[in-house]
């Protein structure tokens, strides 16, 4: 794809084998690590706990994803931790006052996850303030904002089915539907990736702006929007979220931004803009995915998880990063 | 003398003090309770120890990195006074003495991790955020010894180093000044010394400005990450000290979100995120612009979670501003020096100020 | 010129160095002279900056031995060099921007005392002699990005020469420096000159080569091929050993075109910005190229990017085939059928992250895009035509432009907005540090381009560039047009003239 920026190679380089190794390496690493797990304790692979693994994964991933195009862009979204706890609010808020509809709980969650989006976008886009700083400060704004209407209470729901359905359903009995939202946002953002004009606008941004202005592309407005997808994205993570616990809370999301930057980093993504990948993403987000899950499986301690976590994304970074620096040399 | 004083502080904005007393002096017309003299010791000593990790912040962004893992490392120093304390039943000094050798070597590893890995400042500050925590938990004094949940700390040198100086005014009352404040005035000293007056101090605003040119000019960059950053975990301890202190023991989330807190303090006080800009004084002077909002905020009935939310919108326009201030700084010397024409030669200042969330 | 072999400063020895499969420097060979200015000059990718990289010791070599001041240098360790006494300046900035001059010149190196606090006043004494010594005026206090680029440059020859440099290094000194202070420079380098300093001069400008160095040295596919002084070989013999072959030289159109039946592509009445350029008027024809010159500060670049809609003009009026347009942005620009190809064209031209194929059609995303999705086929369609139509080597889409070599870069920006058939076509300075080869190619080019009916805008500093390809030159001086020549009018002598402010006609 035109976009893999694996596929580039300068002319006159012997990486062929190291090439092979970056693009590749990814998915060598899941590969291995899933050997290493399964090693240790077979019940690894076994088809219940796979989906086990793609359940707890499900909710980083599609978060991931939806903020992968802001990465590229050279920016970053820090405050997805808060408007999964708003947009959870909202649906949940909806569904009561509104007597158990489904589809305004929708509308309302959503609609926030755009607002929170649009926020940060036009703060970075239109007054071009540095991405970190605006996200780092939507933090306090978006969860000081859910702190006052959700309190410190948790908020319960007890339907309808269908609200439920969306983090507890399973289709075909096993295979829980919040996997299916993952896998369709996915799908989503690859398309946009791949074969839009809109996807191509995001790697020029992230690549070299100025030259993408130059290309008369619509810069301000490209990285509006790719905050408004992550703002989406977020507010579909606090809704399967909220529909999993059926509550809704101003505390939820506290910390996860950290897990969905780790899963797009471990991906490959690079955190100066102008590379990178959807599935990449998806990778990385399976990563973390298996490695919590296999950890926890080993019986390994919570302090020694994080531990290991730590480390393990410290490893990967550290290859792949200097790997990336070499062939941009 | 005004010029002296100018230059002393050199890299900071001087607009940020006039715009802090412009603060003060707002709430002090509007509340009452603000100018109750129990506001200021709240004030100082609320926020003396996140002005202490913002000065420790300043020195990895001044290189164009940054350090995430001050929160985690504030956890898990505590937690290291905690079981020197508690576990051991090491005297009061030893502790405090493996606390700041703690905060130094976690800072020194965050260093190595740059320097020999390669790995950019975030991903390494990120990844050590989480393994800092991840070690608190292990070592926790707490969870092997369940019973040290309730007991306090009574050593009296630990309990010492979070007091205060006392003393009445005419009128019958009774101000404060923490200890803990005593010793960011005197770090901030030190570092302001360090970095305006030392040849090291120099050597930071050259790696952050232009680290090729830096390099190509012998200085070694290995070297002042490896500064930076244990600076960054030595003031970190020290925070941690004065907070264990009061509280006379400690939990293993302790610090969760205080790297939020001391980057946004930092950055209102005018370090760039690109580096080769800013003064730890600025970053000291943030953080209390943060506690003094918040605290005015509060007394005047803003209640509840707003004032966070205030904080977010400040951090905001003050970014703005010092972006807007940065370009006019420096075309307003333009025009002093060459007249109206050549101001214009640097419509793009935007260079000046920080751009992306790229850390290099 | 008397004879310098026996005070040779600098010896290199059969330096050799290998990347991969190609042999970036053979057996090369070199002597720096104290009092010498030795030109470097060789195509792009001849293997200059590698032998530069040796030299300063940021690169190892994998064979040969180099010696400085009779010392031998094992390489690798820059701050070895530079206290060995060798200096380079790089075409690249190589200063902190918001520290100040002071600090600038003496980075790394500030004096201090015992317990390495700041010694200001050793500092400024040292630099204040430093700079009457070598009759340099800079104001000492003003961050360096407050700077002009002559400044600048400037500053960092302070800072060379506060090293106490023995030998220097001078990689395309004068890229963004006017006419007038190429010669400032020139002055300077002749006063290192005096005081003995060894002068490696690396430059594409041939005729600034013979007015400064002593002595030429060729390189060609990392091999030395030619070594003399200058006064024993003529431009000509110089251009052919560099390119290795005889250049056809007729790339000079005759300039006598009856353009005054064609149309009139673009024009601008009394377009102004205030603090930049002031009531211009000018016009382009379809099938004419329009030299814009000047010196730096006049403006130009300001000028076409205000055309473009880049920056846009604040009065005045463009004009497109007749029609009155506004041209707000890019976009505006682009629509109307205008193509820009910038004066940097890293920063704000190409994609060095993405494959030629994305850089080719990135602004004309709508000929790619069919059914509302985008085509690689339709992709590669064009990013092939362009390859073929322009003679971009290597002839690979998949590569990123970093692949190619400076003048295959502007080929592929050029074939940018010829994949949108741009009639219009605005350069600034596209051949800047492109060797001679590729030079000859680009304004063959243009040449044929306009044939076809395009109207050309091209803004140079470079004399012979316009002298070679304008049909008409238009001189700016600090944001005016002083003069405008075509045809028999269009001598350099006039052009530097208007280019100093002396208006005519």
């Amino acid at each position: 794809m035109i976009t893999d920026n694996a596929r580039l190679q300068p002319a006159t380089s012997t990486l062929s084998g190291r090439r092979f190794l970056r693009a590749y390496s990814l998915a060598l690493m899941l590969v291995v690590v899933t050997a290493l797990f399964t090693a240790i304790q077979p019940a690894f692979i076994q088809p219940e706990n796979v989906i086990g693994i793609l359940y707890q994964v499900s909710l980083i991933g599609t978060m991931a994803v939806s903020s992968t195009f802001v990465i590229i862009t050279g920016g970053i979204d820090l405050s997805v931790g808060p408007v999964v706890a708003l947009a959870g609010l909202a649906a949940v808020f909806s569904l009561r006052d509104n007597g158990q509809v489904l589809v305004p709980a929708l509308f309302a969650g959503l609609l926030t996850g755009l607002i929170c989006g649009v926020l940060n976008g036009i703060a970075v886009a239109a007054f071009r303030l540095p991405a970190i700083v605006v996200t780092l400060a939507t933090v306090s704004i978006y969860r000081g904002a859910a702190l006052l209407i959700g309190g410190s209470v948790l908020h319960q729901v007890r339907g309808p089915e269908s609200f439920l359905y969306i983090g507890s359903g399973r289709v075909a009995g096993f295979i829980p539907f919040p996997i299916f939202i993952f896998v369709g946002m996915t799908l989503v953002m690859y398309f946009l990736q791949t074969r839009t004009r809109f996807g191509l606008t995001v790697f020029a941004t992230g690549e070299n702006a100025e030259a993408a202005r130059l290309c008369g592309l619509p810069v301000a407005r490209t990285r509006l929007l790719v905050y408004l997808i992550s703002g989406i994205g977020a507010a579909i993570g606090g809704i399967v979220l909220s529909s999993q616990v059926s509550t809704g809370a101003a505390t939820y999301g506290n910390g996860i931004e950290l897990d969905v930057i780790a899963a797009i980093v471990l991906g490959g993504t690079s955190l100066r803009g102008g590379s990178g990948s959807v599935l990449h993403t998806v990778i990385g987000a399976l990563l973390i995915g298996e490695i919590n899950n296999g950890l926890s499986m080993l019986n390994v301690s919570i302090e020694q998880q994080l531990i290991a976590k730590g480390l393990i994304i410290v490893l990967a970074i550290a290859f792949s990063d200097r790997l990336s620096r070499w062939a941009d040399k | 003398m005004l010029r002296a004083i100018r230059k002393s502080f050199g890299s900071t904005n001087l607009g940020l003090v006039w715009l802090y007393l412009v603060i003060i002096l707002f709430f002090w017309i509007v509340s009452p309770d603000f100018r109750k003299p129990g506001t200021l010791g709240n004030i100082l000593s609320g926020y003396s120890h996140i002005a202490i990790v913002a000065v420790g912040m300043t020195f990895p962004l001044l290189l164009g990195g940054i350090d995430l893992s001050v929160g985690s490392m504030m956890g898990m120093v505590a937690m290291v006074i905690f079981d020197a304390v508690l576990l051991f039943r090491l005297p009061g000094w030893t502790a405090i003495l493996i606390a700041l050798l703690t905060g130094a070597l976690a800072g020194l590893i965050n260093a190595s991790l740059i320097n020999r890995l390669k790995i950019q400042p975030f991903i390494a500050t990120l990844a050590t955020l989480v393994a800092y925590r991840g070690v608190t938990y292990a070592i926790s004094g707490r969870q092997i010894n369940p019973e040290l949940t309730v007991v306090a700390i009574k050593d009296s040198m630990v309990q010492a180093l979070d007091g205060s100086i006392m003393f009445r005014t005419a009128d019958r009352a009774l101000w404060q000044i923490p200890y803990a404040f005593l010793y960011l005035v005197v770090i901030v000293v030190v570092t302001m010394v360090l970095l305006r007056k030392t040849k090291l101090g120099i050597d930071f605003y050259a790696v952050g400005g232009n680290q090729t040119a830096a390099r190509l000019a012998g200085i070694s960059i290995s070297r002042t990450t490896l500064v930076g950053y244990a600076m960054s975990g030595l003031c970190t301890a020290i925070a941690a000290l004065i907070l264990t202190s009061r509280m006379r023991s400690t939990q293993e989330g302790l610090g969760q979100s205080l790297e939020l807190s001391a980057i946004a303090a930092a950055i209102i006080g005018g370090v760039s995120l690109n580096g080769g800009v800013g003064s730890t004084f600025g970053a000291a002077l943030g953080a209390f612009m943060i506690g003094t909002l918040s605290t005015g905020l509060t007394l005047i009935g803003v209640t509840g979670y707003a004032p966070q939310v205030v904080i977010g919108i400040i951090l905001l326009i003050a970014v703005g501003y010092d972006r807007l201030l940065a370009g006019r700084r420096v075309r307003k010397w333009l025009r002093r020096q060459y007249g109206q024409q050549f101001a214009h030669q640097l419509a793009n200042v935007d260079e000046i100020a920080p751009q992306g969330a790229s850390n290099d | 010129m008397t004879s310098f072999s026996n005070n040779v400063v600098l010896k290199a020895r059969g330096l050799s160095k290998q990347y991969g499969t190609v042999q970036a420097l053979d057996n090369v060979d070199l002597d720096l002279c104290g009092g010498e200015v030795q030109a470097l000059v060789g195509s792009n990718g001849a293997g200059k900056s590698t032998l530069v990289k040796i030299l300063t010791g940021a690169v190892v070599p994998d064979r040969g031995n180099l010696t400085l001041n009779g010392k031998v240098f094992a390489g690798g360790d820059t701050k070895a060099a530079l206290d060995a006494g060798l200096a380079c300046i790089y075409q690249e900035s190589q200063l902190v921007p918001a520290l100040p001059v002071i600090d600038n010149i003496v980075l790394g190196r500030h004096p201090t005392n015992r317990l390495g606090f700041l010694n200001r006043k050793a500092q400024r004494e040292t630099v204040v002699a430093l700079l009457s010594r070598h009759n340099l005026q800079l104001d000492l206090d003003i961050p360096v990005q407050a700077l002009p680029p002559v400044q600048q440059k400037e500053v960092e020859i302070a800072k060379a020469l506060s090293l106490n440099a023995r030998v220097i290094l001078m990689d395309e000194p004068t890229a963004s420096l006017s006419h007038a202070e190429v010669e400032k420079l020139f002055r300077s380098i002749r006063g290192l000159r005096e005081q003995g300093v060894a002068i490696l001069y690396i430059s594409h400008v041939l005729d600034e080569i013979f007015s400064i160095a002593d002595r030429v040295t060729v390189i060609r596919d990392g091999r030395v091929h030619l070594s003399t002084p200058i006064a024993e070989i003529t431009k000509k013999t110089l251009v052919d050993t560099m390119l290795g072959h005889q250049l056809a030289t007729e790339v000079t159109a005759t300039h006598q075109h009856a353009r005054s039946s064609q149309q009139v592509a673009l024009e601008c009445r009394g377009l102004s910005k205030s603090g930049y350029f002031e009531d211009i008027d000018l016009c382009v024809h379809n099938g004419e190229i329009v030299c814009i010159t000047g010196l730096v500060g006049a403006k130009r670049s300001e000028l076409v990017r205000a055309l473009f809609g880049a920056e846009p003009a604040e009065r005045g009026e463009i004009l497109v085939y007749g029609h009155p347009v506004k041209i707000r942005n890019p976009l505006d620009a682009i629509r109307l059928g205008i193509g820009f190809v910038p004066e940097d064209r890293r920063q704000d031209g190409l994609f060095m992250g993405l494959p030629i194929s994305a850089n080719t059609v990135m602004a004309y995303l709508a000929k790619v895009t069919h059914l509302g999705m985008l085509s690689q086929r339709l992709m590669r369609v064009i990013g092939k035509k362009q390859i073929e139509d322009l003679d971009i080597v290597p002839p690979r889409l998949d590569l990123s432009p970093r692949a190619l070599s400076g003048g295959n870069q502007q080929k592929a920006l050029l074939g940018r907005w010829l994949a949108g058939d741009a009639r219009i076509l605005i350069l600034d300075e596209p051949t800047v540090g492109i060797d001679v080869g590729t030079k000859a190619n680009i304004y063959s080019l243009l040449r044929k381009l306009a044939s076809a009916g395009r109207a050309i805008l091209l803004v140079s500093s470079d004399m012979e560039e316009v002298m070679t390809i304008a049909d008409r030159v238009i001189v700016m001086a600090q944001g005016r047009i002083t003069g405008t020549f075509e045809g028999a009018q269009l001598s350099q002598e006039m052009i530097l003239r208007a280019a100093s402010g002396e208006v005519s006609q």
